[in-house]
């Protein structure tokens, strides 16, 4: 643009009058910018033949590649899934035990576990599992479980999900008991870690924990759960009921906590993450609930 | 037509911009109403129930949709972490539709079912109590504000307005509809009967007594990506 006379006009002026006409210059794009410009049209044209491109009708133009998102992802599923297959055959066919017996194949699963575990369990449990109180979702590296620690009830509590039902005994809760006898009762549950204030209603307590509120029926006679506990010598049916015993609490130790679990009572949800196993929602495939079956297992606790 | 015209003539160079770019429009916009694959026919979408729009309400009030995206993409990392890509037919009722495009949080289109209400409360209350690491914000008020649902019947009849099926008897018996799905009253089996037997009614935010706006938020947050039922789902040649 040196050298503007050799430049034509767009042969429109505006002010004339001063003298000095104000024109726009009619440039010819620079070379490299043209022939950039063609090209693209080039490429669309071939891109219209290769990729779905063109609306016609209730249909388009398929591109003679065939490509579609859909099938991309299928390929790179199928893939994906050839290359672990030998493995994952042998994980499906084989029995939990057999499995935790093959170090190599244990240790494959447990990683695959330890990646559906963060995705699916951790915003309850906990990263690596170690809990929270919010809410009441278990510890699952300690040895104190609710429902078992074996391989197999891992396996059958992920896949069919498990309801603690901890009723409510406080009258205006729904409950069958007043104020007073829900203080005793919670001085009772104190005094099996030997922190009862008050040896009275601790004593009252115990009448009602073995007799008309029949909490022996759950936690058992010592107070000690449902997995380990005994009521008159029989074992308990297998409800999740916590050990009150020891310094595990799913729901806080303080007296504050003990006495809303038993005014209000808890129903803690652990869902079902088998086949089927609900009409709605996330749900694992049976190789997927093995993997993190052996990674709840070997988190410290397992039996 | 001479450039100098055009030029010189404001109204009939807005005029000519205005059919060239529709013509864009046209071409991009209008085909997809009449190609039969952009919306997937499938089994088991429905309109919201009462609840669940005013819950879809509240997400939106909050901004949920900022830090969440409802899409899931079809590419591998995404179906092994979330399920099945998202299709179009499972927003066909969502006005607007909530794809969202950042995600500082995870995507949420198959959210429903994945947790149990306590563990929504326990999280909306104030989200670093179950994840520790969380950078979401906590939001304690909607345990506390009661739902205000006066205006549901007309919030339903706007969206009839745009296409979304509902029927002028789910429009009359909203506000039943919403009490019998958070449990406090209303008319249960007319609910089931208007929305299906799939539809939980449940406590959804732990106050067994009242309608709060945690209520809505989770019921909404429970029934995400629940209504297709994918085990029989063919994808299209597309
Ligand atoms: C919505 C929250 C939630 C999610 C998600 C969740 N759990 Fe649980 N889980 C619980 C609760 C609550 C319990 C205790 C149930 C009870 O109180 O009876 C539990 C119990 C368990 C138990 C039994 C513990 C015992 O002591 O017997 C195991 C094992 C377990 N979960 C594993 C998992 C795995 C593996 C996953 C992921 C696939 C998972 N959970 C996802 C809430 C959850
Ligand atoms: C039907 C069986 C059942 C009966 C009866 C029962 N419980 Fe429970 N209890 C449970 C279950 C299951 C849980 C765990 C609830 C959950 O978190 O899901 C529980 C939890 C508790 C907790 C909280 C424990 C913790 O770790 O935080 C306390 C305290 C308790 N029960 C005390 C009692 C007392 C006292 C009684 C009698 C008044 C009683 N329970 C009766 C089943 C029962
Ligand atoms: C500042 C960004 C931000 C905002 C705003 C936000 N979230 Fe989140 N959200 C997150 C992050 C980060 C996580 C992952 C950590 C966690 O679970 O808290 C998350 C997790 C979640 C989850 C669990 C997802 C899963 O698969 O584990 C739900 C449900 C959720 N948010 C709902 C909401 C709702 C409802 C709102 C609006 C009321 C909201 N979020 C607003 C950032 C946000």
């Amino acid at each position: 643009m040196s050298d503007n006379q050799e430049v034509s006009t767009t042969g429109h002026q505006w002010d004339d009058e001063e003298g000095y006409p104000l024109q726009e210059y009619n440039n010819p794009l620079p070379k490299w910018w043209l022939y950039s410009f063609y090209a693209t049209i080039i490429w669309a044209v071939i891109y219209w033949i290769l990729y779905p491109a063109w609306p016609i009708g209730n249909g388009f133009t398929k591109g003679v590649l065939g490509w579609s998102m859909h099938k991309e992802l299928r390929e790179e599923m199928d893939e994906a899934n050839a290359k672990k297959k030998v493995v994952n055959e042998q994980l499906a066919s084989m029995p939990l035990q057999e499995i935790a017996k093959k170090n190599d194949l244990l240790q494959y699963a447990i990683s695959g576990g330890k990646a559906i575990f963060g995705d699916n369990c951790a915003p309850c449990h906990g990263q690596g599992g170690i809990g929270s109180k919010a809410g009441g979702f278990p510890n699952l590296t300690d040895d104190d479980w609710l429902y078992g620690g074996n391989l197999e009830t891992i396996e059958a509590t992920i896949t069919q999900g498990r309801t603690g039902q901890m009723p409510a005994h406080l009258k205006a809760a729904g409950g069958a008991f007043d104020e007073a006898q829900v203080n005793d009762l919670t001085q009772y549950v104190l005094s099996f870690s030997g922190r009862s204030q008050d040896a009275a209603a601790s004593k009252r307590g115990d009448a009602l924990f073995h007799g008309e509120a029949g909490c022996n029926g759950c936690h058992g006679d010592q107070g000690n759960g449902s997995l380990k506990g005994t009521m008159a010598g029989q074992a308990l049916p297998p409800v999740g009921a916590p050990n009150l015993t020891d310094a595990i609490w799913l729901h806080g130790a303080d007296p504050v906590s003990i006495r809303e679990s038993i005014a209000k009572g808890r129903m803690g949800v652990m869902p079902a993450w088998g086949k089927g196993s609900k009409e709605v929602g996330r749900q694992l495939d049976p190789l997927a609930i093995k993997q993190v079956t052996l990674y709840v297992h070997s988190l410290g606790g397992g039996r | 037509m001479q450039h100098a015209t055009i030029e010189k003539s404001i109204p009939l160079m807005a005029i000519i911009t205005l059919v060239l770019v529709s013509i864009g429009g046209l071409v991009e916009i209008v085909p997809l109403f009449f190609i039969k694959g952009t919306i997937e026919k499938v089994e088991g979408m429905r309109p919201y129930t009462p609840l669940e729009l005013k819950g879809r309400d509240i997400y939106i009030r909050e901004g949920c949709y900022n830090c969440h995206s409802q899409m899931i993409r079809p590419f591998r990392d995404e179906a092994e972490r979330y399920g099945h890509y998202s299709l179009a037919a499972e927003s066909m009722y969502d006005h607007p539709f909530q794809w969202g495009s950042k995600r500082t949080g995870p995507d949420l289109a198959r959210i429903g079912g994945k947790y149990s209400n306590q563990w929504h409360q326990a999280h909306m209350l104030r989200p670093q109590n179950v994840v520790p690491e969380s950078v979401m914000p906590a939001y304690p008020w909607l345990a506390k504000n009661a739902l205000d649902y006066a205006d549901i019947d007309k919030r339903l009849r706007a969206l009839s307005k745009v296409g979304v099926p509902y029927t002028e008897e789910q429009i009359g018996n909203a506000k039943q509809d919403l009490m019998a799905q958070a449990m406090t009253g209303g008319d249960p089996a007319g609910l089931t009967k208007r929305y299906g037997n799939k539809v939980p009614k449940d406590d959804f935010d732990g106050h067994p007594d009242k309608i709060t706006e945690l209520d809505a938020l989770v019921a909404y947050l429970q029934m995400l990506g629940t209504l297709v039922d994918f085990s029989g789902y063919q994808a299209q040649t597309r």
